[in-house]
């Protein structure tokens, strides 16, 4: 752990004005609904997000955990704990707009209560300075690929994002994210036909951060 | 004593002082009766005593006195060839002698003037102050010769000779003289003498000048901060103020409401959107706070050029200035000044 933590320093007393690295943690709500209206989740977590820009390269990454408990009038029975990884490489066609892939891996505990899913992004982002620090995003992938615990495809699969960055005060930065992600799942239990389980999700975070 | 009495005295002391020098200068009882005679127009009188005189033990200046008293009662009495000769002997001893056109009778003046070029002379040699850089400038000379004659001028000192001109010349001579040795260094400092040498036939005469040439530093060039006429302009500008901070912010939003909206599965109803509020009410008071907010600084890029050229050019002379300032500490600054004859010339 010492040598990784060692990197990290390394990398961040490194940072050049071309570069800059924001890392800061996140509080998280998310919204869960899975196959019918009446299975529903909501709930409350952490993550944390890092991003990492070199001249037109950047990196993104972010990881929640929350814990997605029944909603009202829903007909799940059970809390799920949802832990999420999203991952995106970006890069700069224009001076407002990147093209960009990624990953996105949720898993579900316990796990059969939800599906995990794993999937690979594809899609590119517009971003705007609207002021001195701050920064306003808007992205749209498409979820391709995508693998589920309980089996099944998804022809179509869209994840919508909005993001704003905020220099609050020097290195401090205060950070907000919205993604509603839209899965049009097909199953085909027993090889009796496809049936139709879509999967949305809606998750908003909001944190601080450090830029160096 | 009153401004107004300090300025009689010093006007009669203006008019006096030549009449004083004058009679100082003339010891001889014999000249000075000769003066007297000249002034009181007793011309055969004059003629005698200044003969006489002439026969008598003189000082030059009295001996030159002595002629151009001769030669102006000659002129005064119409005998231009007497009036010539005696002419011809004053300038032999004072070649500098000047007469004043406005002063003398247009007889005695002419009289002189064909004395002078029946006699070769070298007349008012001068060398003129001056300092320059070594190898580019010279040390102006001038001087008249009173017949064509072949006229050599030469700098003579401590450190040698050196040949200034050599050449037949008749009248008024301008020379000047690089002060340069053979192998283009400047000629070492100290005293030197500038030699006219005028020959014809048997005939010749010679007049110096010293004058004192001394080595300095050449000054060197400062170097650029600034062009004249061209400043630098600010690099950052400041936007006027406007809505687009907050446009922009609804437009984004608006996208992903749309977006939510519109991708909401019917199967799975709607939900109740709190991230999206959450997120998005976050996002439009940012793009009003950043509207309202003094618009920060940008960077004017054509401003940014400019200075850019500005200092391209200021770095540019200033390499010049650099590569010119090692030339400069490599030259001499030569200063040559005239320096008191101590002797007059003569005929040899």
């Amino acid at each position: 752990m010492r040598p990784a933590a060692a990197a990290v320093l390394f990398v961040l007393g490194q940072a050049a004005p071309a570069q800059q690295i924001t890392i800061g943690p996140q509080a998280v709500l998310a919204s869960y609904r899975e196959v019918v209206s009446g299975l529903r989740y909501a709930g409350f977590g952490f993550g944390g997000a890092m991003s990492v820009r070199f001249h037109k390269l950047s990196v993104d990454g972010v990881v929640t955990r929350v814990k997605l408990d029944t909603a009202d009038g829903s007909a799940a029975t059970q809390s799920v704990t949802a832990t999420q990884f999203d991952a995106w490489v970006g890069y700069d066609v224009a001076p407002y707009a990147s093209l960009e892939v990624g990953v996105i891996r949720r898993t579900a505990d316990p796990e059969l209560d939800a599906q995990s899913v794993g999937a690979v992004r594809l899609g590119a982002r517009s971003f705007y300075e609207i002021g001195p620090g701050a920064t306003i995003l808007f992205r749209a992938n498409y979820l391709a690929a995508p693998r589920f615990s309980g089996g099944g495809r998804a022809p179509f699969s869209l994840d919508l994002g909005l993001g704003l960055d905020v220099r609050l005060a020097g290195r401090l930065h205060g950070t907000a994210a919205y993604a509603f992600q839209r899965i049009n799942r097909k199953t085909n239990p027993g090889g009796a036909g496809e049936i139709d389980a879509p999967i949305q999700e809606t998750v908003g975070r909001v944190g601080l951060a450090l830029a160096f | 004593m009153t401004s107004l009495r300090r300025l009689v005295v010093a006007l009669l002391a203006g008019f006096v002082a030549p009449a004083t020098a004058l009679a100082q200068t003339v010891q001889n009882p014999t000249l000075r009766r000769a003066q007297q005679a000249y002034d009181n127009l007793e011309y055969r009188q004059v003629l005698t005593l200044a003969q006489a005189a002439l026969r008598e033990r003189l000082t030059g200046p009295e001996r030159a006195r002595a002629y151009e008293l001769l030669g102006f009662t000659y002129g005064a009495m119409d005998s231009i060839l007497k009036a010539v000769d005696a002419f011809k002997q004053l300038v032999l001893i004072d070649p500098e002698r000047q007469l004043d056109p406005n002063r003398v009778s247009p007889k005695a003046y002419s009289a002189f003037d064909v004395a002078l070029r029946q006699v070769l002379l070298v007349r008012q040699l001068r060398v003129d102050s001056t300092s320059f850089v070594g190898g580019q400038g010279a040390v102006p000379i001038r001087f008249t010769v009173t017949q064509p004659a072949r006229v050599v001028t030469r700098a003579v000192g401590s450190e040698g000779r050196f040949l200034i001109d050599s050449s037949a010349w008749n009248g008024q001579v301008n020379l000047t003289w690089p002060a340069r040795l053979a192998n283009g260094d400047p000629v070492p400092a100290g005293s030197y003498t500038v030699v006219v040498d005028a020959r014809l036939g048997q005939n010749a005469f010679a007049a110096s000048q010293p004058v004192r040439v001394s080595h300095g530093r050449v000054d060197t060039l400062a170097h650029l901060t600034s062009l004249p006429g061209y400043e630098y302009l600010p690099e950052t500008e400041v936007p006027p103020q406007s809505w687009r901070p907050l446009g922009l912010a609804f437009l984004y939003t608006g996208g992903a409401v749309v977006g939510t909206v519109g991708l909401e599965s019917s199967s799975l109803g709607s939900g109740s959107k709190r991230e999206l509020a959450v997120v998005g009410g976050a996002a439009l008071v940012t793009g009003l706070v950043m509207t309202l907010r003094k618009p920060a600084p940008r960077p004017a890029a054509a401003n940014i050029l400019y200075n850019r050229l500005l200092r391209d050019q200021i770095a540019r002379r200033n390499q010049e200035i650099a590569k010119e300032n090692v030339a400069r500490r490599q030259q001499v600054q030569l200063t040559v000044v005239p320096l008191p004859k101590p002797g007059a010339a003569g005929v040899r």
